[in-house]
Parts: C-alpha cells; sequence; structure tokens
C-alpha cells in the first residue's frame, strides 16, 4: 500500500487526485530579505510514511519547511495541507492545523523545564496527560531528566525533547529538521528508531544532510538544488541511482 | 551548595560590599534616621520596580524599549488623581467610551461582512476612507456638545488643582454639572454608535485578507450588550452615579482610582501595540523613535489638560489620621485611629509611603512572579523571550500574548503613577524621572531579569535616599576630620555611578543573563 502511495509523479497535471496527498506544495516563491531563495519548490507529500528533502548545505530545504509553516512567508505559490491552502495563515494558525515543526539545533526553550518544554505545546488542556506515556515510551530518557532545565540537557537529549515536544499535540504532519546533526551514531540509531515508530501517528517530512539516514528512512524523497526542486521519487529507485547522487548529493 | 556559591560568586561578593557599604553608612547615623532612610528607600525602590518591571517584560519579549514608559506612568497618576477628586469627569466619560468601543465588539460580524464584499476595486479601497471621514465628522460635530465636566486649566478656581486642595481640607464640593449643547441625547447616543461601527468596519476592510471569518457569535452578543448597558446607564443614571461618588468614602473612592487607573493604563497600553507599535515590528529603530515622540506628544497632553503645577493627591483618611491619639505608637493603635505617621524608633515614620507603597510593590512583586512561574502565559513569555519564532511554531498566538504583555507592563506603570500621586506627587516631570530610575535599575539588575529589576529598584531606591539623607547629616570621611555632604545633583549621579561600576565588573548586571 505504501509503495503505491509512494509514486506521487512528480510534476504532473493538477487535475491528480488530491486526496492522497497530506501536503501538496506548488512552486513556491520565498524571500528572505532581497534574496530569491526558494525558486520554485514543488513538494508533493504522499500520507503516511516519510518524505525526505534532500540536497547539498544551503539549497532551500530548511527554508522550504519554513515556508509551509508560514514562518518564510512564501510570495507566489501553493501549500495545500489536508485539501486547505496555507498561503496568508499566520504560522500558528498553520501550526493549530495540525502541523509540528522540529527545527534545525532543536530550538529547545532553555529557562523552561522539560516538563515546561512539552506542556507549552498542549492546543488544548489535556494534551500533555494524553500523550505522556506514550512518550515516554518512545524516549525513555526525559522522563528522568523531566524536573531539568531545558538548557542542561546534552544535544542527543534535546533532540528527543523537541521531537516529543511536536508529538504532544495531535499533529496529523511532522517537519523534522536535521535530527541527526551533531549527534553520535549510536543515538542516531535510537532517534531513527523512534521516528520510524512515528509514522503510525503521522505523515513525516524530513530533512536530512545524512543520506544514509534518510535512505535508511524515508519511502520517498524530493532533491532540492538551489533553490528549485528538482527531482523526485521512490527512494528505492534513488539508492540504486549512482549518478544521480554523486550529481545532487556529492557522495553516495 | 559549593557549586552554587562558584556560580554566583561576583553577586554575593558586590552585594557583601553594598551590604557594607550600608553598615558602614549607619554608623553616624541615628537608629531612626537609618530606619526611616531605609523604608524610604523601599518606597522609592518599589515604585521604580513598577516601572521597571512592565519595562522589562516589554523589553524581554518584544524586544520594544518603550521609551513612553514614564509617560505612561505620570499618566497613570493624572487619571487616577482625576476620579479621586473629581469623579464627576470619569462619570460623564464612561458613556463615550462605552459607545465608542461597542462597535469593535462586533468584529466577527465586520468580518464576516468585509469577506462577503467585492475583494478589489476603487470603491473598496476607498470605502473604508469614506467611512473614518464621516465618523470623524460626526465626532467634531457631537463631542463638542456632549456634556463632559472639563475643566479650563486657565481657570484656577474651577481646576483638579482648587478640587484637590479642598478635598484635602475634609471639604468637597461638587462641581456644576455639565449638559447637553444644542443636540438631542438620543442623537448623540445613535451618532457615537454610527461612528463607533463605521471605524470599526473600516480598520476590518482594510486589514481582512478577502477570508471568510466566523459569523457572530453569542460572545460578542453578550459583549455588546454589556457595552451598552453600561453605556446608557451612566447616561441615564449620570447625576445619581456622580453624587455616588462623591459620597463615597475615601478609601473606596482611592480603591476605585487605582483599578480605574490600572485598566486605563492597560487599555492604553494594548490600544498603543496594536495600532502603533506592531506594524513596526520589523523596524526597531522606528520603534524607538515612536516610542520617544509618544513620550513627548503625552507630557504636552497631560500639560494641556492637567496645567503645570506640581501638587500632591490628598491620600484616603486609612492613611490620613491626624489629631488624638496620632502618630500612633504601635500597629494596633494606627488601627484605631488610621494615623498618617507611626512611631518607629522614636522617629516619625509615614504610613503610606514607608509602608502602604513598599507592601503593594512586595504584593505586585511576588504576584507577578507567581504568574510567570506558575501559568501558562508566564511559561510563554519566557520561551518568547528566547525564541519567538519556536512559540509561534507550536501553534501559540504570539502576536496576542505581545499585546497582553504590553498592557500588562503599562497598567504596572499606571500602578506605580497612582500609587506616587499621594506620596511623591504629581508634576509634569514625574515621568522622566522614573524612566530613568527604571533604566538605571534594569542596567543594574539585568535588563530582560525579573529579580533583576527587583534588585536594581532596590539598590536605585535605597542609594538615592541614602544620599538624600547624607546631604543633610554628610559622610565623616575615614582618618580625616573632613564632614562630606553630598549636594543635590549627586543623588541622580551617584545611581548613575553604581550602574557604571556594577556593568564595568558584569556587563550583564547582577543577575541578568550572559549572552
Amino acid at each position: 500500500m505504501r509503495l503505491a502511495a509512494a509514486h506521487p509523479g512528480f510534476l504532473t497535471a493538477r487535475d491528480k487526485v488530491m486526496t492522497e496527498h497530506i501536503l501538496d506544495v506548488q512552486d513556491i516563491h520565498t524571500y528572505i530579505g532581497q534574496y530569491h531563495i526558494l525558486q520554485g519548490v514543488n513538494v508533493r507529500v504522499p500520507k503516511g510514511g516519510i518524505t525526505a528533502l534532500l540536497g547539498r548545505n544551503g539549497a532551500g530545504k530548511t527554508t522550504t519547511l519554513k515556508s509551509i509553516l508560514g514562518l518564510t512567508p512564501p510570495r507566489q505559490g501553493s501549500v495545500v495541507f489536508d485539501g486547505q491552502e496555507l498561503r496568508g495563515l499566520a504560522s500558528f494558525e498553520i501550526a493549530a492545523l495540525g502541523i509540528g515543526f522540529v527545527p534545525e539545533h532543536r530550538a529547545i526553550f532553555r529557562e523552561l523545564t522539560v516538563e515546561e518544554n512539552l506542556r507549552i505545546a498542549e492546543r488544548r488542556k489535556g494534551d500533555y496527560a494524553r500523550k505522556e506515556a506514550f512518550i515516554f515510551s518512545l524516549f525513555p530518557d526525559l522522563q528522568r531528566l523531566i524536573g531539568l532545565s531545558g538548557g542542561a540537557l546534552s544535544g542527543g537529549q534535546q533532540q528527543m525533547l523537541a521531537i516529543a515536544r511536536a508529538l504532544v499535540p495531535d499533529n496529523r504532519l511532522l517537519l523534522i529538521d536535521e535530527p541527526s546533526e551533531g549527534l553520535a551514531p549510536v543515538i542516531i540509531e535510537h532517534m531513527m528508531a523512534a521516528i520510524r515508530q512515528l509514522t503510525a501517528e503521522a505523515t513525516i517530512v524530513l530533512v536530512e544532510q545524512n543520506f544514509l539516514v534518510a535512505s535508511q528512512l524515508a519511502e520517498t524523497y524530493v532533491i532540492i538544488e538551489e533553490g528549485r526542486s528538482v527531482q523526485a521519487g521512490a527512494m528505492q529507485e534513488l539508492i540504486n541511482d549512482k549518478a544521480t547522487i554523486r550529481r545532487y548529493l556529492g557522495a553516495a | 551548595m559549593n557549586t552554587f556559591l562558584r556560580k554566583n560568586l561576583l553577586l554575593i561578593i558586590t552585594l557583601a560590599v553594598l551590604a557594607a557599604f550600608l553598615a558602614a553608612a549607619s554608623r553616624n547615623m541615628e537608629p531612626s534616621d537609618f530606619v526611616i532612610t531605609l523604608l524610604r528607600g523601599f518606597s522609592v525602590g518599589a515604585l521604580t520596580f513598577l516601572v521597571a518591571s512592565g519595562f522589562s517584560l516589554i523589553f524581554g519579549l518584544l524586544d520594544v524599549l518603550n521609551l513612553a514608559h514614564g509617560t505612561l506612568f505620570m499618566i497613570g497618576a493624572y487619571v487616577g488623581w482625576t476620579l479621586y477628586v473629581r469623579p464627576d469627569t470619569f462619570v460623564d466619560l464612561v458613556t463615550p467610551l462605552a459607545l465608542l468601543v461597542s462597535g469593535f465588539a462586533l468584529t466577527d460580524g465586520w468580518r464576516h461582512l468585509a469577506a462577503r464584499a467585492p475583494a478589489t476595486g476603487r470603491l473598496r479601497r476607498l470605502a473604508p476612507w469614506i467611512g473614518f471621514g464621516i465618523a470623524a465628522l460626526l465626532l467634531a460635530y457631537i463631542l463638542p456638545r456632549y456634556p463632559i465636566a472639563i475643566w479650563n486649566v486657565d481657570d484656577y478656581a474651577q481646576s483638579p488643582v482648587a478640587y484637590s486642595l479642598a478635598a484635602s481640607q475634609g471639604q468637597a464640593p461638587l462641581p456644576p454639572a455639565a449638559t447637553f449643547k444644542a443636540i438631542a441625547p438620543g442623537a448623540a447616543v445613535l451618532g457615537l454608535l454610527v461612528s463607533s461601527a463605521l471605524i470599526a468596519l473600516g480598520l476590518t476592510l482594510i486589514r481582512s485578507s478577502g477570508q471568510a471569518g466566523r459569523p457572530l457569535t453569542w460572545r460578542s452578543f453578550v459583549r455588546v450588550t454589556l457595552l451598552l448597558l453600561i453605556g446608557l446607564g451612566a447616561l441615564r443614571f449620570n447625576d445619581a452615579l456622580t453624587a455616588w461618588f462623591f459620597a463615597l468614602d475615601t478609601n473606596w473612592l482611592f480603591s476605585v482610582a487605582v483599578i480605574v487607573s490600572v485598566t486605563s493604563g492597560a487599555a492604553l497600553g494594548g490600544l498603543m501595540e496594536v495600532t502603533l507599535i506592531r506594524p513596526l515590528y520589523v523596524r526597531p529603530i522606528y520603534q524607538l523613535m515612536l516610542t520617544l515622540g509618544l513620550s513627548v506628544i503625552g507630557t504636552e497632553l497631560v500639560r494641556a489638560i492637567w496645567g503645570r503645577p506640581e501638587f500632591t493627591m490628598p491620600k484616603p483618611a486609612l492613611f490620613a489620621g491626624a489629631g488624638e491619639g496620632c502618630p500612633a505608637t504601635s500597629f494596633g493603635d494606627w488601627l484605631t485611629h488610621y494615623c498618617s505617621t507611626i512611631i518607629v524608633f522614636d522617629g516619625r515614620v509615614r504610613v503610606y509611603n514607608e509602608i502602604f507603597i513598599p507592601l503593594v510593590g512586595l504584593i505586585v512583586l511576588i504576584s507577578i512572579w507567581i504568574v510567570l512561574k506558575r501559568s501558562r502565559l508566564g511559561m510563554i513569555i519566557r520561551a518568547g523571550v528566547q525564541d519567538r519564532q519556536m512559540v509561534e511554531a507550536l501553534g501559540i498566538n504570539v502576536r496576542r500574548v505581545f499585546t497582553q504583555v504590553f498592557a500588562l507592563g503599562v497598567g504596572l506603570a499606571a500602578l506605580g503613577g497612582v500609587l506616587a500621586a499621594p506620596s511623591i506627587g504629581l508634576s509634569n516631570t514625574m515621568g522622566e524621572s522614573f524612566l530613568l530610575n527604571a533604566l538605571i535599575a534594569l542596567a543594574i539588575g539585568g535588563l530582560t531579569s525579573y529579580p533583576g529589576a527587583a534588585l536594581g529598584s532596590l539598590l536605585v531606591g535605597l542609594l538615592q535616599q541614602f544620599m538624600i539623607k547624607y546631604g543633610q547629616i554628610g559622610i565623616p570621611i575615614p582618618f580625616t576630620d573632613i564632614l562630606f555632604k553630598p549636594t543635590p545633583p549627586i543623588v541622580p549621579a551617584s545611581t548613575v555611578l553604581l550602574m557604571v561600576i556594577v556593568l564595568l565588573m558584569m556587563p550583564n548586571g547582577l543577575l541578568g543573563k550572559k549572552e
């Protein structure tokens, strides 16, 4: 079933049935200051599973995530989440529709305790109480650290907390930016196992520099190069396509 | 414990040095002088804290240096004073204000209407401005004819100063009531309602992005009904309300003055954030210039409405007792006579200035601390100080929190102002001096640290008051027989000097976070 959904058909006609895609980003252009960062990015995310955004440093992967969330609002194009156009909405309204964000460098609130970091993500009263057990089954370490302030955690613990924070409300889509960055291999393994488990809860869009990690997690991919999406398809095909990997991602 | 000591070594040393300074300073002071000066320091410190804490909350979360904060402190004082000596003006103002706000309570409905209107075209672009124009004409016609018991600044006998004097001598003459001039009350009410609706609809039209909003909720109906009831009720029972206010016990009147002053301060702050500060978040320098300009405009407005004379608001009966049994010698004694002063260590302590104000400051300090630490709003504020974008990405409307924090900050300043009115008194310069105090206190304590604001304000208050006292009794310089008497200009200079010393040693202030 997943394989069927894994062939979104990159840049196909717009009359394709929308419902099988939870997120449909069409030709967005985003400026930061006077710089034209995104110059036409298309991302179609099939419902369920993991889609990886690949590309070199500075290609515009993080900006794509931020544009989806409206943190850097696109000037052109459309972003449709579950049948609803997101352009023109404020970031908090977009997030409240059910999109969780795990940013680059984690953005843990250092002054807040681990528990407060989770509680602040509540969208309705009782979210935290409902999800507590699930979160601690994924990341047992966090339970031990619950009273510590966010600034006192190690990088790996902060990454776990950042993902856990996105799990507190009922999110249907998770945008995860560079979860493996700066972590030890053992912790990366743990993180990957956790992310794999999350697919039962939500669809995931993953930005990942480490191709090994991305190729093991994602079923579909989109390659972004110099602010444009240049290729998309099933991860299985990309793994065997050494030429493309060398061309857009540097090493294989 | 050991790590705590190491982490806070500099702070402990600084405080120890200050404690040593105070101890040395008290050597040749009478105990009564020392206690009174200490309490006065607490009093000035508490007022400074009320300005500084709001300023620091606003700066911490919004990155706005609100240079108008001192002026808003002063406006709080004048509003409270006016309500205290001229409640009739306040009663007269309730009706037009409630009616003008009522249009905004229906914003949901206007948004719904705006979504249905054609989204483009010249008419759509012009319509709001035509509405504003009609509203302005209507208001220009109605307001001068509307009965508001306002005084003439140049007519001393009718100015609030004269009423204040009379009130402090125990007489409360009823000022003449204003009447409708050449306009029917019904027409005036209708005109106010129409102009309010036009302004609210126009603003919605300008802002709306063409997206359909929610239709009218029962909540907006409740709000509108409530506002209309308040407005029309205040109009219908104007005379009775005015008489009731004038007959009110001064303690109650003072409480009402505090509440009205704080709410109008908060409302003014919220309005200021939404209309003037919000469009300029991308241009911080313009924001700074704007708040500076607003402070000048505010000061001039106060001068235009209330005039220049410096005045002290009469104290409420609870703190104004004199005559038999006064000054009180014990707390119980004070409770029976409500004396204005109480004897502590053979010195006369003014209850309102030196006990009540520090007490209110302490209560505010603790309650805001609890809000910051325990409530969801406090959690969002603490998180937002670090990373606003991430808070927004969690689905939290940070802009609304900005408005709430701005309103809270200005409300605190207004509370400081109305508390200061009966102690240090009202003047056109009280805002500037307290803003300066607050800025120095924040530099000493740490710009965005809440406990830092408290510590800095306390140090500034204490240092000022001790310097004033030393100006009277002199400091003996050790190993010489020179008696050094600080002259008045040294008082503000001493706090600046303390700030310079602290900043040289700890660039982030005593309790500030290292960046």
